[in-house]
């Protein structure tokens, strides 16, 4: 054997493995997604959206409770995580730079960002729920907020990097004051990307069970009330799915399909935007 | 050593012994530069890469001031008063002395909220203002024609050279004295180059015009004085002509004449 032939052989034989590879990877990913839609399209009804938790053995149950439960949660956690996050990133692009405190700032978010989410939700126990004494939606809104944070900081102090700095000095050169650079000109040419990280912020926190378990607990009713506990998909899906209940089940599936496909939803439209953008 | 003429005409502006010194650096990057800068005509600065004339020119404006740490000496004299003070407003500054940057730098915002931006800084509101002098300022920067039917689209959509005549229309719809050009050509094609350089010259009518050029044919071109700096001195500062023709200094006609640079 020639050492081309022996060069070309090797190269087969890497390029099969690793194909190899990425095929068992990605198959594990198309398996549960197909597994996800047969029995979530099953025991997909229109009356989940209709009616809240009922005992088991009721025809009349759903998913209503879980489904606003979850969209006041996740909406809550982004009004309180949205401002925070980009501001903090402001922080850290605009005025931060490379100041100790920046650096600081950065690698205490990236550890964040790597924190067991149980781990929020037992600080949120502890500061939160602890001393109002009982369970809300506050606690858990609070809790999927300071994972969704760093998450936000990050993308936004990466994308007003990526506005060249030749950007800020035109505005500047007009006698615009900074405040008016960096919401004017900054922002704008920033704006895909941060929209980015915010709908990838809310998708993370969108499939937390952990955090809310002893935040914002679960109801098994229908309730908008954010000092009491409140129902959301994931809780709700991992109770139902436990449950040695036929019809809890299949509720379970319906809420996984519908979280699932969501989260994947906000996924794609993130990264078209993303991409829409880059493409300019 | 230097070889500065004396400028009969009235000055925009006047440098004297200007000092400037980087954050961090040991030695000063400008050394005791004294020159006048003529109204209402084209200065231009010459000299090889890391002469100092870009930091001159981003002096005018107090650009430096973005970076903390850097230092200013000596005197840069404008409307009667040294623009270094502590207590110079350099808001009103910038919008006395615009600049035009080597890249053009269109706002991602639609053309006419471009060229609007500076004004609406100033608090114009009134829409039939605005739009006259908008309208105004993109006729004089030679690009009316060109964008007229489409002021609401993307300026980021235009081409470079008509983008960096978007900017000189944003930088004169202020009406500022004095306009700083830091190679606006150098990242563009010839014939935009062409236009930018008439516009250049159209433009000295109603602005004092300071550019600073690899080019030195540009500067022949456009220019009615030139200074020539090296190694953060400015060695000799003369009517163009005279300057590339017949200089005063041995170091500028090296430098005219191709030795070094």
């Amino acid at each position: 054997m020639t050492a081309v032939q022996k060069r070309v052989l090797v190269n087969k034989i890497i390029l099969a493995l690793s194909t190899l590879s990425a095929v068992i990877a990605i198959a594990f990913l198309f398996w549960i997604l197909t597994v996800l839609v047969m029995k979530g399209v099953g025991a997909f009804n229109w009356n989940i959206f209709i009616y809240e938790g009922s005992p088991p053995g009721y025809p009349e149950s759903g998913l209503k409770h879980a489904l606003v439960g979850q969209a006041i949660l996740v909406g809550l956690a982004t009004l309180i995580g949205v401002p925070l996050g980009i501001l903090a990133g402001t922080y850290l692009s605009e005025y931060g730079k490379n100041s100790k405190l920046a650096h600081f700032i950065r690698d205490i978010s990236d550890i964040m960002m790597s924190a067991p989410s149980i781990v929020i939700g037992a600080f949120v126990y502890a500061v939160v729920v602890m001393p109002m004494g009982h369970f809300s939606a506050w606690a858990g809104a609070i809790a999927l907020a300071i994972i969704m944070i760093p998450i936000i900081l990050r993308t936004t102090d990466d994308m007003l990097n990526l506005v060249p700095g030749t950007l800020r000095e035109a505005a500047f050169a007009l006698g615009a004051p900074k405040y008016k650079v960096i919401m004017d000109v900054v922002y704008r040419g920033a704006k895909a990307g941060i929209l980015t990280g915010v709908l990838l912020g809310i998708a993370r926190v969108g499939g937390e069970t952990a955090p809310l378990l002893f935040t914002s607990f679960n109801d098994n009713f229908f309730t908008t009330d954010l000092n009491d506990a409140m129902p959301s998909l994931t809780v709700t899906m991992f109770n139902y799915a436990i449950s040695p209940y036929q019809d809890w089940q299949q509720l379970g599936w319906a809420a996984a399909f519908i979280l699932s496909m969501f989260i994947l939803g906000l996924n794609i439209v993130g990264r078209l935007i993303l991409f829409a953008g880059k493409r300019k | 050593m230097a070889s500065i003429i004396d400028i009969k005409d009235e000055c925009a502006l006047h440098v004297r012994d200007f000092e400037f010194t980087y954050k961090g650096a040991a030695a000063p990057s400008l050394k005791k530069v004294t020159m006048p800068i003529a109204k209402h005509s084209i200065t231009a600065l010459i000299g090889p890469s890391g002469c100092g004339k870009t930091t001159l020119l981003r002096s005018f404006n107090r650009m430096h001031d973005l970076y903390p740490g850097n230092t200013y000496a000596g005197e840069i004299e404008f409307e009667g008063r040294n623009i270094l003070g502590a207590k110079e407003d350099l808001i009103h500054l910038r919008t006395k002395i615009g600049m035009i940057f080597q890249k053009p730098t269109a706002f991602p915002m639609s053309i006419f909220d471009n060229v609007a931006y500076g004004m609406r800084l100033q608090g114009i509101k009134n829409k039939t203002e605005l739009n006259d002098r908008v309208e105004k300022a993109l006729k004089d920067a030679a690009i009316w024609k060109e964008v007229s039917d489409r002021l609401k689209h993307d300026a980021n959509g235009l081409s470079g050279g008509q983008q960096q005549r978007l900017c000189i229309a944003r930088a004169i719809a202020v009406e500022p004295e004095v306009l700083l050009f830091d190679e606006p050509t150098s990242a563009l094609d010839p014939i935009s180059t062409q236009g930018i350089e008439k516009l250049v010259i159209e433009l000295k009518e109603r602005v004092s015009i300071i550019i600073v050029t690899h080019n030195m044919q540009q500067a022949a071109r456009v220019s009615d004085y030139t200074g020539f700096m090296y190694l953060g001195e400015l060695i000799e500062l003369g009517h163009t002509e005279e300057l590339f023709v017949t200089p005063k200094e041995k170091l500028t006609q090296e430098y005219i004449t191709g030795k070094f640079g």
